[in-house]
């Protein structure tokens, strides 16, 4: 076959021949494979691959870029910082004072600071940022619908997907939300079965575990196993049947279920009591401190893709509790909040996971992304604090064959607008694809089965070594 | 010759040295639209993974599957400094040079140098780039010989032949420049056109040129020189039609299935409900010979039916409480109920919903309107639900597999234009939500409003789908005629002679009964997905029309007929059976289905937020969306979701997923739900334990309320073993109970 014609038979792999092949039940276990042997061709000139892994670090609520890594210190004083700026690591390059471990650290992020786009709601603006595409209009409750596109680790699972024991997929420890579900954090029309493994458990309990990967307490593993050779039994007596392809695929999860729940390699993965304490709490003992060491364990495991997300809440209000959402409402103030909670917080963690990759020799191939749904406002707002900015904001790329200290974009002197090197979230997108080795432009079928690139936008490529 | 855009001098000297050079038959320039465009789609060049991308690669960037000859024209002749082509010295021009991988290029060799492609190319930008005009010939039409061919291996290779016609009456052998795909990965294509079977089977292959797409329908019947069609008994005009066509295959269908799958079967497919004890020991018991036509018969009249087919409908027309609000929801799911249970004909049914207006409480079908805001999301719900088609590509484009044009999109949308809202009262608990109703509603329609067809920019015609003419002529500054537009569409879809409402609206009975439409998928209907048996499918259409459109009729004769009756069980020739239904496919029971059987099994009931205790899953009326977020899921809502329930926010058959997914093996296992429907005290289990009855009677009791039958003798041995090892009864049983709820027999349907 010729490459076009290889194409067309890969983009003509549909249900019938799947079901001929494996069976509804073997769907999730041979679709990617499938996809794999066909795209081959498709992704013969993909990037070279650097990234083995993804730590996608949400900040939900939206960060304020201004004050934290774009600060605009000769900005006129109704959009200036109120924060003071230090020097860093890199030389020349100042961040916020709150930040001091950050700073350290700097020469090992690269910075992406003309993110835009325009959504200007949490939700679709959430949405955008979790997948790369913008909604079709500006929706304060963007409704999750399998019209929308699958979060990055679920088109990852899909296009490239684990072979390991793990999942491809790991998100925790909460399912964001502001007034109703934000869209893009699941797999959406990929189809359940690249949906993330999700822990809805926090990390930081000391009775942590995943509670996928927990027996209720009166099954023991040897009471599961005799159920197992129970179940067996039965099956094989309708002997047709459970040799159809459909009893096989269900039998195929049935063995990679019971082989996770006994599997010491999946229990450690997730055992994050099994770390050092002095490493624990050098993370924090708080639950996305406990979080981004829970990723570390996990991408070391071999789960590919982990996005932990920052809080459940947009918040802004509080300083104990919540996202990046700091408008000042109510009497909060967006000046003292940040310093009491969220940067510390980042400061305890971000720089923690990074130098703890670097130690282990992982960090190269892995690619940390730090961002929320927008940045806030350039001028400060009547409450001292700041609103909602799409326009222009600062993404933190580390890891994964990515330069170091190099900042790709300029924004105007107010943060407020690109001045140079604008990039979309659809480039974003393609910026992590291209790390870990996925051409950006592999196509995807909605449930209409239309082709959609999984990336609508290209690569940063100047910020990779 | 045209010169149009290059310095005539220039083009004079060069066309003549290029005559001089080039032989004869190469003389006539290609036509930019008819050769140059096609051997950009046969390359694959303008694939959207390649330069079809929306935003090109490696700087060029061309329409998607070449649909804007125009614009790519333009790219390709005159951006980049016209560097992509080079008429003075052509064989430099990187349209040569790049494809043909003389100098490095991403995609790879296209195509090597002095190929027909190349030869194209060349000599188009040889001869000065000539543009078409408005006198060229454009292609009308286009041809595949065979259109369709049933060939007997070994042969396993047909050479098709692809004619063009053009507009102004010639034709011509387009093969060389035809794209052909196969919907099958055992069949391959060469380039010219010859398509070759590994194995047996049925496949479509497309031909494409340029605008012009046509199927080719492709029997591969397997060599089998002894095979012996075993006549099964036909019982009515679904087994000729699925018979001749297995008989042509060299396939035997199935052996028919035994009493104790059929009854499953019928319950599962009629009530979504597994038979109860006492209803499987008297249909096994009974020795009426007709019991299985009786037993259709019964469940077809029954409450539980209408429940069942209820819930089909109520997610394709979004039946949610968002934007329905809860008492929407109820008046509209008991409309649908009403109209099922009296079994009003489908295209009544579906006209009553069109034409509705008025209140959103009092005349129920109105939420149809209520749930879908704007004239788009109408218009492609109508399309898709009623008429098979799946229309969303054409909004922004002409749809690249099928006929649809974007003007036929907004024509079409147009008669929904006027659907408007008089909002009595919304008093919505978020006030940030758009999609939140609570509250009456009046559906009416207004005077004036029209779509415009973007691209346009002009008002869009009024045009049913399929249907050549613009049909109301008004004068789209003042009113609708009377009856107005609407009506007029209800009466159109409700035509008797309307195919597509009818043809699709049978295949889709066919499906929700046999897994699988005739077309598949049942809401994608167009010429390059042709049905799998044409003949079946029309007799279908034509039992459905000419019984006035009743559904439990038509269910009725495909349930009595022997192909719906045939096991899961392959034999030598049916094991490859696709789209042939020559046995029954198995698949897993849906989200509903798996938490009912799983309570009555237990005989307890789930929790479901909203609804009293002891409702079925399947008796939901909504889904409660948005309603989470004032409290929390009920465990049964959770089982569901994770099991496939839709969210109903699609008006689509595609939102419910029938697949099977680790996290629901982990809820299967050991999840929340199953853990404590077993712990439950007094639930089958503990009304078992207490009665005096032996281990054996208990297990034979369970084995009948799962599985419909008793244990076998190596089932008992093994289980009553179990129990006797284990210390604890009822905890022995619980595993038994686990045991039985996660086989086979008990998840799939057969």
């Amino acid at each position: 076959m010729i490459f076009s014609q290889k194409l067309a038979a890969a983009a003509a792999i549909n249900r019938r021949d799947m079901l001929r092949i494996g069976g509804p039940g073997m769907l999730g276990l041979t679709l990617p494979k499938l996809l794999q042997a066909e795209d081959a061709p498709v992704v013969a000139h993909a990037p070279k691959r650097k990234a083995k892994s993804v730590i996608f670090l949400f900040q939900w609520g939206g960060p304020s870029h201004v004050d934290t890594f774009d600060m605009k210190l000769n900005a006129p004083e109704e959009y200036r910082t109120k924060y003071a700026p230090i020097s860093t690591s890199v030389p020349g390059m100042h961040i916020c004072e709150h930040l001091p471990e950050t700073a350290k650290v700097m020469h090992k992020i690269a910075q992406i600071r003309t993110v835009h786009h325009t959504m200007n709601n949490h939700n679709s603006a959430g949405y955008t940022a979790l997948t790369g595409v913008q909604p079709a209009i500006d929706d304060q409750r963007l409704r999750d619908s399998l019209d929308l596109f699958p979060a990055f680790g679920s088109v990852v699972d899909k296009v490239a997907p684990n072979t390991n024991q793990l999942p491809t997929f790991v998100s925790f420890p909460h399912t964001i939300s502001d007034g109703s579900t934000t869209p893009g954090q699941r797999a959406s029309f990929l189809g359940k079965i690249h949906d993330p493994l999700f822990i809805p458990n926090d990390p930081n309990d000391a009775n942590f575990e995943l509670s996928q990967l927990s027996l209720p307490s009166d099954v023991s593993l040897g009471r599961l196993g005799n159920r197992r050779e129970l179940q067996k039994i039965i099956n094989s007596q309708a002997r047709q049947l459970d040799q159809s392809a459909a009893a096989q695929g269900l039998n195929a999860y049935y063995e990679k279920a019971i082989s996770m729940l006994n599997s010491k390699q999946v229990r450690d993965a997730f055992d994050i009591s099994k770390e050092p304490t002095e490493l624990r709490d050098a993370y924090g003992r708080t639950t996305y401190g406990q979080g981004c060491l829970l990723a570390r364990r996990l991408v070391e495991s071999g789960v590919k893709f982990v996005t932990v997300y920052f809080s459940r809440s947009i918040g802004g209000r509080s300083k104990t509790e919540g996202g990046w959402d700091t408008h000042g409402f109510d009497d909060t103030r967006m000046y003292e909040i940040l310093p009491e909670f969220h940067l510390p917080i980042t400061d305890h963690t971000l720089p923690v996971l990074l130098n703890d990759l670097d130690t282990r020799g992982m960090l190269d191939e892995t690619l940390v992304m730090w961002f929320g749904e927008f940045g806030r406002t350039p001028k400060i707002n009547k409450s001292i604090s700041r609103d909602h900015w799409p326009k222009c904001y600062t993404a933190l790329l580390a890891g994964g064959g990515t330069i170091g200290g190099s900042v790709y974009g300029e924004s105007d002197k107010y943060g407020a607008f690109p001045d140079r090197d604008p990039v979309t979230t659809g480039d974003l997108a393609a910026t992590m694809y291209h790390a870990m080795g996925i051409d950006h432009s592999i196509e995807v079928k909605d449930n209409f089965n239309r082709p959609l690139p999984i990336a609508n936008g290209r690569p940063v490529t100047d910020i990779f070594a | 010759m045209h010169h149009t855009n290059f310095p005539g001098l220039a083009a004079l000297v060069l066309t003549s040295a290029c005559i001089a050079n080039l032989s004869r038959a190469d003389d006539a320039s290609p036509s930019f639209r008819n050769d140059v465009m096609a051997v950009l789609s046969k390359s694959g060049c303008n694939q959207g993974t390649c330069h079809g991308n929306a935003n090109g690669k490696g700087g060029l960037k061309l329409s998607l599957r070449g649909q804007n000859p125009e614009s790519d024209y333009i790219t390709l002749s005159r951006e980049s400094a016209a560097r992509r082509v080079t008429p003075l010295s052509p064989a430099d021009s990187l349209l040569l040079q790049k494809p043909s991988m003389q100098i490095p290029h991403e995609g790879g060799r296209r195509f090597p140098p002095g190929s027909s492609e190349y030869k194209i190319l060349q000599n188009w930008i040889a001869n000065g780039l000539p543009k078409d005009d408005d006198t060229s010939a454009i292609v009308v039409s286009l041809k595949v010989t065979p259109s369709q061919k049933t060939l007997h291996f070994p042969e396993n290779s047909v050479s098709l032949l692809a004619t063009a016609t053009f507009s102004d009456g010639s034709t011509r052998d387009v093969t060389s420049l035809t794209v052909f795909g196969s919907s099958a990965t055992f069949v391959s294509i060469t380039d010219t056109g010859v398509a070759t079977a590994d194995q047996p089977g049925l496949t479509t292959i497309v031909a494409r040129y340029l605008n012009q797409q046509v199927p080719v329908r492709l029997e591969f019947v397997p060599e089998r020189p002894d095979f012996e069609f075993k006549t099964p008994k036909a019982t009515n005009f679904i087994d000729e039609a699925v018979f001749a066509q297995l008989k042509r295959l060299k396939t035997n269908p199935a052996d028919v299935c035994d009493d104790s799958t059929f009854l499953r079967r019928v319950y599962l497919d009629l009530t979504g409900l597994l038979p109860t004890i006492e209803q499987a020991k008297a249909f096994i018991e009974s020795p009426e010979p007709n019991k299985r036509s009786k037993l259709i018969d019964t469940l077809l009249a029954s409450e539980e039916f209408n429940d069942f087919q209820t819930l089909r409908w109520a997610d394709l027309l979004r039946v949610e409480e968002k934007t329905l609000d809860a008492t929407g929801v109820e008046v509209y799911h008991n409309w649908i109920r009403t109209s099922v249970a009296e079994d009003k004909p489908l295209n009544t049914f579906v006209a009553e919903l069109i034409a509705a207006r008025g209140s959103t409480y009092k005349v129920p079908p109105t939420n149809f309107f209520r749930a879908l805001r704007t004239p788009e999301e109408r218009s492609e719900a109508a399309a898709q639900v009623f008429l098979g088609i799946r229309l969303q590509c054409a909004k922004c484009h002409n749809h690249p597999f099928d006929r649809w044009t974007q003007d036929d999109y907004y024509a079409w949308s147009n008669f929904f234009a006027r659907v408007d809202y008089e909002i009595v009262e919304n008093k919505r608990r978020d006030k940030s939500d758009k999609h939140e109703f609570s509250g009456e509603q009046i559906v009416k329609i207004s005077e004036k409003g029209d779509v415009k067809n973007p691209t346009t920019n002009e008002i869009a015609g009024l045009r049913f789908l399929g249907s050549g003419n613009v049909n109301a002529p008004e004068d789209k500054t003042g009113g609708d005629p009377s009856p107005d537009r609407l009506e007029q569409l209800a009466t159109w879809i409700s035509d008797p002679e309307n195919d597509r409402f009818s043809t699709t609206q049978a295949n889709r009975i066919w499906a929700q009964l046999m897994g699988q439409g005739i077309v598949d998928p049942i809401d994608d209907f167009r010429s390059t997905n042709p049905p799998s048996n044409p003949e079946l499918l029309n007799a279908l259409r034509d039992e459905f029309v000419s019984h006035n459109f009743s559904t439990r009729h038509l269910i009725r004769v495909i349930m009595n007929s022997t192909t719906y009756q045939l096991s899961s069980t392959p034999n030598t020739t049916n094991a490859h059976n696709n789209g042939t239904f020559a046995r029954t496919e198995l698949r897993r029971l849906t989200a509903e289905q798996t938490l009912d059987a799983i309570a009555q099994l237990l005989n307890v009931s789930a929790e479901f937020g909203g609804h009293k205790s002891g409702t079925k899953a399947v008796q939901l009326k909504g889904v409660r969306n948005g309603g989470f977020r004032y409290s929390k899921p009920e465990i049964g809502d959770q089982f569901l979701t994770l099991f496939g329930k839709p969210d109903r926010l699609q008006t689509c058959e595609c939102e419910r997923t029938n697949e099977t997914t680790l996290a629901q093996t982990f809820e299967m296992v050991s999840g929340e739900l199953i853990s404590q429907l077993l712990a439950t005290s007094g639930n089958r289990i503990d009304q078992c334990l207490a009665t005096d009855q032996s281990d054996t009677d208990t297990i034979n009791q369970l084995f009948w309320a799962a599985l419909s039958r008793s244990p076998n003798a190596q089932e008992i041995d093994a289980l009553v073993k179990h129990v006797n090892q284990q210390e604890d009864k009822r905890d022995a049983f619980e595993d038994i109970v686990w045991t039985l709820l996660n086989s086979n027999e008990f998840l799939l349907r057969r």
